[in-house]
């Protein structure tokens, strides 16, 4: 009884391509005429990163925003986390259920110190414990995120751009996100600070966290995608191994304007 | 001006700043939070009065000063989320939502005078404070009941202060202040800490409509001057941090002091419209302000 129990559980975990990790769709919003997104499907395995590319306005942040319901929610479809629909629950029971994301602006609690930033996400999510162990908590995401220990006491509104994206990843790390969302973490960086989210990215994915990952930045984008996938104006028109989909001249077209 | 009654109008100042501060609070608090100004504050004040003076005083339930502050805070609070939860929540996400929950909360403020009305009718009544006699420091001179509004004020402010700054609800109160889509992101519960901001604002409007029924005689339509007040203290002081109408709340005092001195009452309010204008012109985020909103 307890071997055979032992055995459904490997092969679940065998199977894990059958029933995919995370699932999106038919997703779709539109605001009046405009598709942002329409009828986006996707299946992503578990410790994947997918990488998103795509113009200006092609859906990106808006795909996030309505995974995240933050802030407006899908007009159809479904998010499928481990075959759960995860849009049935509030937009904060999202946040909760290990969906995390951080947003393409720096947004944080401008004068809350960087690390009561971090502090709030512990406090709030299911695994809040003791003051102490809440510090502790928003410690250990703010080291995992790379942020520097002499600026724990800083107002988040008071750090450079940097910084402040780190604090944002931080905040999103301490949910103990198991899908973390990142819009262009790299966009207004210098190319050492961008060097520095690569190794950060690298070291989430080994953590076995799934990432999907919006980005103008190709280098870092093909560098850290296992896929990835080309949104054009809501839709979505390739998606594979970078190297294949950046060759591919619908991807061209889309970037570089229509050849007549 | 010689130095005594300097003094004296000056103690006079500081002690409505204090009583201006505990006005003001629930307003800015509200405001930073929500992003709405909440018109029923002043009805809200009232009923704080009403709700105590029902508790506390003899030729009602007598059951005492103590009591009926207490009660009064926790009931107010109580009717600060159910109020919150009908004529503001509604309109939450909508564009137009500053506009709406200014009709929408002048709705409910006048639907709470003339509840108070019916209840309680235009009589006015007052409020007896427990202290009697007077305190003096030097030249500094105020009654024990005005005394006992400081001390009460100060340390509910100074719990305020460290219920914000140091515990998991005051800071996500302030992180929600600070950022609602970063705070859902997060994993706050905005619609909680909406209802609890609210609630919270409530509960102060009713302390202070406790001390205003104490010092003035109480009729229902009362609630027009402390809600001016605090809008002239919240619109002097900015909102950049959560003390900033604390400073402006004694400024104001002082003021309106000195006013009531040199110009006489009538033309005090006239004064402090102006300065507001003037602010209102060369500094729009408040004297204590930066412009962006936050707590
Ligand atoms: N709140 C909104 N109201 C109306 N239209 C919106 C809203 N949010 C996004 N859009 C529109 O939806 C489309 C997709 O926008 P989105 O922000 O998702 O693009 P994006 O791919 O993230 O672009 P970028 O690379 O510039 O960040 C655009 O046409 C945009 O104008
Ligand atoms: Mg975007």
């Amino acid at each position: 009884m307890c071997l055979q129990s032992r055995m459904t559980f490997n092969h679940f975990h065998r199977n894990d391509a059958l029933a995919a990790f995370l699932e999106i769709k038919g997703l779709g919003k539109s605001f009046g005429g405009i598709h942002a997104v329409r009828q986006l499907d996707l299946s992503i395995d578990r410790g994947e990163i997918l990488g998103i590319a795509g113009p200006n306005g092609s859906g990106k942040s808006t795909f996030f925003n309505i995974m995240t319901k933050v802030p407006f929610a899908a007009d159809r479809g479904e998010v499928l986390l481990e075959g759960k629909n995860i849009l049935t629950r509030k937009a904060h029971d999202i946040a909760r259920s290990g969906v995390a994301r951080t947003f393409q602006r720096e947004s944080v609690f401008p004068s809350l110190s960087a690390v009561d930033n971090v502090l709030t996400t512990v406090e709030n999510s299911s695994a809040g414990g003791t003051h102490r162990d809440n510090v502790a908590a928003a410690i250990l995401a703010l080291d995992q995120a790379g942020f520097p220990a002499t600026l724990h006491n800083t107002p988040a509104g008071a750090l450079p751009v940097f910084l402040r994206k780190l604090v944002m990843i931080a905040a999103a790390l301490a949910l103990k996100p198991r899908v973390l969302l990142l819009d262009e973490p790299a966009s207004s960086l210098t190319p050492h600070e961008i060097a520095r989210i690569q190794a950060l990215i690298l070291k989430l994915k080994e953590a076995d966290m799934t990432i999907l990952l919006i980005e103008h930045v190709l280098p870092l984008l093909t560098a850290v995608s296992d896929r990835l996938a080309v949104l054009d104006q809501g839709e979505l028109i390739a998606i594979g191994t970078p190297e294949a989909v950046i060759a591919e001249p619908r991807v061209v077209e889309a970037y570089l304007g229509k050849k007549q | 001006m010689e130095l005594s009654a300097f003094i004296a109008v000056l103690t006079g100042g500081l002690v409505l700043g204090v009583l201006y501060s505990l006005m003001a609070f629930g307003l800015a608090l509200v405001w930073t939070t929500l992003g709405i100004f909440n018109f029923a504050h002043g009805a809200f004040i009232v009923l704080g009065a009403y709700i105590a003076w029902q508790i506390g005083n003899p030729d009602a339930f007598g059951l005492g000063f103590l009591v009926s502050a207490v009660v009064t805070v926790i009931a107010m609070f109580v009717i600060g989320v159910i109020f919150q939860f009908l004529l503001v929540k509604p309109f939450e996400r909508k564009p137009n939502i500053v506009l709406l929950t200014v009709i929408t909360t002048l709705a409910g403020a006048t639907v709470l005078i003339n509840l108070i009305n019916v209840m309680w009718g235009p009589r006015s009544k007052q409020i007896v404070l427990p202290a009697s006699g007077d305190l003096s420091l030097g030249l500094f001179r105020i009654t024990a009941n005005e005394g006992l509004m400081v001390l009460i004020v100060t340390l509910t402010l100074a719990t305020l202060g460290w219920f914000l700054l140091k515990t998991p609800l005051g800071r996500s109160m302030r992180a929600v202040a600070q950022n609602r889509e970063a705070a859902q992101l997060m994993g706050l519960n905005v619609p909680l800490l909406y209802a609890a901001t609210f609630g919270l604002a409530a509960a102060l409007a009713g302390l202070a409509g406790v001390f205003i029924g104490s010092i003035r005689f109480m009729t229902p339509n009362m609630g027009d001057d402390p809600l001016q007040k605090a809008l002239v203290v919240v619109i002097l002081g900015g909102v950049a941090r959560f003390t900033s109408p604390i400073y402006a709340a004694f400024l104001v005092g002082i003021i309106e002091a000195f006013s009531t001195y040199a110009v006489g009452l009538y033309w005090t309010p006239a004064v402090l419209f102006v300065l507001m204008i003037a602010v209102l012109v060369v500094k729009p985020e408040g004297l204590f302000g930066r412009r962006e909103r936050s707590v």
